[in-house]
């Protein structure tokens, strides 16, 4: 698929970003649109600001400058829980499970703002509450069969590999059935196996479902196999934007990658 | 070896998150129940209810309040045994001055002010986490203190500042007097087996009302809260507003429990019985019994508890009556507890509850290990 600008439909514009930790800059003046349905990674060197671009936009991290408009609505700055209203799912780099459930439990907790029965309703555990549980549990068992978790479903996800743990966090960001998934190196740190499973997991969400998915990884392979449009960060600034054959060609890309010398 | 699981296939959901899974399982707890209320009450001596019984209950209920805001919130708090004292006087003032009051509606009453109370004395959870907060929850006991010892109305104006509470005010029952009158028994509403009874009741209920919470979205969010707080956050878990929630009902539940140690326990109100060491202790029973575990609560409240009368009893019985002394017993309970508290710590995290679940899984796979 080309760059989008052929009649696709922005889903979420981000312009002129700048982040900093008091004098320290993250991210400089970052610009780049991500289309309705499409795959966008963005990757650079360790460094480059790329897991803060991902807090800017869910809410974690507040921007000094710079605007991001989802869906035709611009905001200054995202907050994490409206973030998450309006439908943008999330991952985690160093994974980010609640570590003293259940899978089945962490995937339930995804769909957290679907359930309205309040505390006393679930302290009686009748009505309300009982419904939305096993409504909500059959959606989850959804995810669950997607995603090849049966066989965990009721172990501690403290105790399950890390491959089988991110599987779990990204059914515990697809439970709540999300338009946008912002995906923190989703297949780092797997073996060749896990790699291919993530790889397809992320292309059926987008293609199933729709969703639009916004990943950040470092395996090139990959990043160039399954994503629509690339951006390129180095030292919190952008340098590249485009399609995948793009940025293999793209002089300030190969550089960064090579480690030609940046005062040349 | 006691559980027979083979053929116990789950087919449905309402199956799967089943209160007691396992039809082993269901089988104690029904006779357990069965024999809590229907035996216990014609076989119990006034010893046993009132020395054993009912104060474990009570303190298993203020446990797990605590529980639920320490061990499944992750939010320290020390000031449990205060929330309890504001339970046992609002409890003592709506039945001492609303002609309609039960001790039903007292006991809810006695709930939900100090779980409002506990959203106050929980509001700085919202910016502080850890110790910090520990030390802030302090607050609550000097607080109760000083509210009850400056303004005498709470307790009725007593000259001794300690109220003992009558027997009219355990109006259990619709048309009691009549009721009571009719199967021709004395009116001594106080009695320990009535006592009893009602804090078994409560004790079921609120049990049940826990279990319930936890196994659903209000449990997960607590327990999404004290794992992960900004990946709760990320997913729309209203951070803060849990926060409070699990203060509120946390300090409901030690309300009721306050009120019942009044009512049920000693049959006094004084404040000064809600000291500091009531909240350590309370806190000792969830560190023993099992931090985030319903079942931890109970067996936490009935070690620390029954610890030092098991000694004693057990001396009496293998060296004849008056042989250990009280301070003997005392310092013994705090070696034993302190001494399990650093094993626990170390070896089994999960205290009591910890324990049993891996003793329960040994029991499920039998003869297999694991």
């Amino acid at each position: 698929m080309a760059n989008g600008a052929n009649g696709k439909v922005p889903h979420m514009v981000i312009e002129g970003i700048d982040l900093s930790f008091g004098g320290a800059k993250a991210i400089t003046d970052i610009s780049f649109t991500v289309y309705k349905g499409e795959i966008c990674a963005v990757i650079g060197p360790n460094g480059a600001g790329k897991s803060s671009m991902l807090n800017v936009i869910n809410g974690v991290y507040t921007p000094q400058q710079g605007t991001i408009t989802y869906e035709g609505k611009k905001f200054a700055k995202m907050k994490s829980h409206s973030a998450a209203v309006m439908g943008i799912g999330r991952t985690f780099q160093n994974i980010a499970l609640f570590s003293g459930m259940t899978t089945v439990e962490n995937i339930m907790t995804g769909r957290n703002l679907m359930m309205k029965s309040t505390f006393i309703e679930n302290a009686l555990g009748v009505g309300r509450s009982r419904r939305e549980e096993l409504e909500h549990r059959e959606a989850v068992e959804e995810i669950i069969e997607f995603l090849g978790l049966q066989s965990i479903r009721k172990d501690h996800v403290s105790s399950l590999s890390y491959g089988l743990q991110k599987r779990v966090e990204l059914g515990r960001a697809l439970a709540a059935e999300p338009k946008m998934l912002l995906l923190d190196e989703p297949i780092a740190g797997m073996n060749l196996d896990e790699k291919l499973d993530m790889a397809c997991f992320i292309q059926e969400i987008n293609r199933n479902r729709g969703t639009t998915i916004v990943l950040i990884e470092h395996d090139m392979g990959v990043v160039m196999d399954i994503s629509d449009h690339v951006v390129v960060m180095d030292y919190g600034k952008k340098i590249g934007d485009g399609t995948p054959n793009e940025i293999k060609n793209n002089k300030d890309v190969i550089d960064a990658y090579l480690g030609v010398s940046h005062d040349n | 070896m006691y559980y027979r699981e083979t053929g116990q296939i789950v087919r449905s959901y309402v199956k799967d998150r089943s209160m007691v899974p396992l039809r082993e399982d269901r089988w104690i707890m029904a006779v357990f129940l069965a024999f809590m209320f229907l035996v216990v009450p014609f076989i119990g001596n006034d010893y046993w209810f009132s020395a054993i019984l009912i104060p474990m209950m009570v303190l298993s209920i203020a446990s797990l309040g605590l529980n639920i805001a320490s061990g499944y919130t992750g939010q320290l708090s020390l000031g449990s045994a205060g929330f309890m004292s504001f339970g046992a006087f609002t409890a003592y003032n709506f039945l001492l001055r609303v002609e309609w009051m039960n001790i039903w509606l007292a006991f809810l009453a006695a709930g939900i002010v100090a779980g409002l109370m506990g959203i106050v004395f929980g509001l700085p959870s919202l910016r502080i986490k850890g110790f910090y907060l520990l030390v802030s929850t302090l607050c609550a006991q000097f607080f109760h203190e000083w509210l009850f010892n400056a303004y005498p109305w709470f307790l009725n104006y007593a000259s001794s500042g300690v109220v003992h509470l009558p027997y009219f005010h355990y109006r259990f029952l619709p048309f009691q007097d009549q009721i009571f009158d009719m199967l021709g028994l004395a009116k001594e509403y106080n009695a320990y087996v009535w006592r009893y009874l009602i804090t078994l009741i409560v004790t079921v209920l609120l049990a049940l009302a826990a279990k319930n919470m936890v196994r659903s979205s209000t449990g997960r969010n607590w327990m999404a809260v004290r794992d992960m707080d900004i990946a709760a956050k990320v997913i729309g878990i209203p951070v803060g507003k849990t926060k409070l929630n699990a203060f509120f009902v946390s300090c409901f539940y030690c309300g009721v429990a306050g009120a019942m140690y009044s009512y049920c326990y000693i049959g006094n109100l004084d404040f000064m019985i809600y000291d500091l060491r009531r909240s350590f202790l309370v806190m000792f029973m969830i560190i023993l019994g099992g931090l985030g575990s319903i079942l931890g609560s109970f067996l936490g409240a009935i070690f620390v508890y029954g610890w030092p009368i098991f000694v004693t009893r057990f001396g009496d019985a293998v060296f004849g009556g008056g042989y250990l002394d009280t301070a003997f017993v005392e310092n013994n309970s705090k070696i034993v507890v302190g001494t399990i508290i650093v094993v626990l710590l170390i070896y089994q995290p999960l205290g009591f509850a910890g324990l049993w679940n891996s003793v329960k899984h040994r029991l499920r796979i039998w003869p297999f290990r694991t």
